[in-house]
């Protein structure tokens, strides 16, 4: 199985790529870069210039740059797409008689069609905001299972031994609980980014802070939420790392880079907060809180792991 | 099983890959962002070969191109708008003195009177020293044909109707703007499209 691990976890990565893609495209506004879906234009590949428009489209509407940047993630897109439904018939081909493996896989195919699909659904009604959240909330998905995917393909090739690791019970479920706060913050994080942009668009010429100024509570539940969620992560981290519970490898390198997503996490709020809301900010703000719960997810899955095979 | 426990790979290469995004992501996000101050283009001059008077040579469409041009129609013995457009022109003209990225076309309407030697005179009255302000001269039918078909500018009943409006011209000979040459307020707005077109050449 160690070439479908393999194929699993370079899935999952170019999903977290495709995901930070969609970031960028979203803070570019590059949404409509092109207007039309699945051509740009009226091709296959945007023009280069203003002169290879067709007569019929009006050129005030074309922006070269922007016509680019979303038609390379539509390129990601559909490479990704490529790789997970080819991971999934692998897995329904050669592992079909692991249900672990199987059921995720027979999942994430068609759920990843219907993302392509709400793609152009999310063009069609020209960025409506909740539109463009439930296309995150399922990319949040989609990588979950293939984060699934990935580890169960994992935990075949090494067969854990029982003895691996001694955690108690209790730590399996803080794991999880945070992974669930981690999804709500996403979510939140989305309606304070829909509540701003609403209120730009009411007042065109307020500056973030002015904007900020104006927002209801939802400005205060997100960041409140967050440290509260990330006291508890601390908490975790440092029950994993502890040597005297014998962590595993993965639990061990997840744990760290939790850690380090924490503090980034963090930084990034601060500077967003002080240094108003630069567009790389919000990505890498957005991109930060989805490795985290993967990672997260990682570690509650690892942690269930070691009780099944007792 | 320890497999090198001490050492965190993931987390060095996963802070070393989102480093290098975050820095490539600045840059998608600042290109989109500059590109949203783009100058759209109203159309293309047409090619046209008219003669300038500070050498008496063709000049055209050909040499409009590689710099941008601000373009105006107007005749010496103007007395109606004249006397408030051209000072406008000198200004820019000597406000771009030491920049070799634009110059400045005035195309004569009353090409009967405006002889070259006129022309040079008339040039030498707003302080023109070098050809980065050129007076161009050209049979009227062919100057309304620019005008109108052209440039999409009126040019009813040439040399007394003709238009007081400043032409932006890109480095590519394509329309990117236009101005009021009467008006002071309309003429910043046309160094602001200057400063940005200006960048790009």
């Amino acid at each position: 199985m160690r070439n479908f691990r393999f194929m699993a976890i370079l899935t999952t990565l170019s999903t977290y790529f495709l995901i930070f893609i969609g970031g960028l495209v979203r803070v570019s506004g590059a949404g409509l870069g092109c207007p039309d879906w699945p051509k740009c234009f009226g091709s296959w590949i945007p023009p280069f210039s203003v002169r290879q428009l067709p007569p019929e489209i009006d050129p005030n509407t074309f922006n070269l740059s922007l016509a680019w940047i979303e038609y390379i993630n539509r390129l990601a897109g559909m490479t990704v797409g490529l790789l997970i439904l080819a991971l999934a018939i692998w897995a329904i081909i050669k592992y079909r008689k692991y249900p672990k493996i199987l059921i995720p896989s027979l999942i994430v195919a068609p759920l990843t069609a219907f993302q392509g699909w709400q793609g152009s659904v999310v063009v069609s009604s020209e960025l409506e905001p909740l539109i463009i959240s439930v296309h995150m909330v399922i990319a949040l998905m989609i990588v979950s299972l293939l984060i699934y995917i990935s580890l169960q393909a994992y935990y075949y090739d090494i067969k854990l031994s029982a003895h691996e690791n001694s955690y108690q019970a209790g730590i399996k479920t803080w794991a999880g609980i945070l992974w669930l706060l981690a999804i709500i913050e996403v979510i939140l994080g989305t309606q304070l980014r829909q509540a701003f942009e609403s209120a730009a668009e009411l007042n065109p010429l307020m500056s973030s802070s002015e904007l900020l100024k104006i927002i209801g509570s939802i400005k205060f539940i997100h960041p409140l939420v967050g440290l509260f969620a990330a006291l508890f992560m601390i908490y975790l981290i440092s029950r994993l790392l502890s040597r005297k519970y014998q962590p595993s490898y993965l639990i061990w390198q997840c744990s760290w880079c939790l850690s380090g997503l924490l503090i980034i996490q963090i930084a990034l709020g601060i500077i967003m907060m002080s240094a108003g809301l630069h567009a790389i900010s919000q990505v890498m703000h957005l991109w930060t809180a989805s490795l985290l719960s993967g990672v997260l997810f990682i570690i509650y899955f690892s942690l269930r792991q070691k009780g099944e095979v007792e | 099983m320890n497999v090198n426990k001490r050492y965190p790979g993931f987390l060095i290469y996963m802070v070393g890959a989102m480093i290098i995004l975050a820095f490539l992501g600045a840059l998608v996000a600042n290109q989109a962002n500059k590109s949203r101050t783009q100058i759209p283009v109203w159309g293309e001059v047409p090619n046209f070969i008219f003669t300038a008077a500070y050498n008496e040579e063709p000049f055209g469409l050909e040499q409009l191109k590689g710099g941008l041009a601000v373009l105006n129609f107007g005749f010496t013995r103007c007395k109606g708008p004249c006397p408030i457009m051209m000072p406008n022109m000198a200004e820019l003209y000597t406000r771009y003195k030491n920049s070799d990225k634009i110059r400045f076309v005035t195309v004569s309407v009353d090409p009967e009177h405006d002889s070259f030697s006129v022309l040079r005179e008339y040039a030498e009255r707003y302080g023109v020293t070098d050809n980065r302000w050129v007076f161009l001269r050209a049979p009227v039918e062919q100057v309304a044909e620019l005008c109108e078909g052209g440039l999409m500018l009126a040019a009813d009943e040439l040399p007394m109707g003709h238009t007081t409006k400043f032409v932006l011209i890109d480095d590519l000979g394509q329309i990117r703007s236009y101005a009021d040459g009467t008006d002071k307020s309309s003429i910043r707005l046309l160094e602001e499209k200057i400063k940005i077109l200006a960048r790009n050449i």
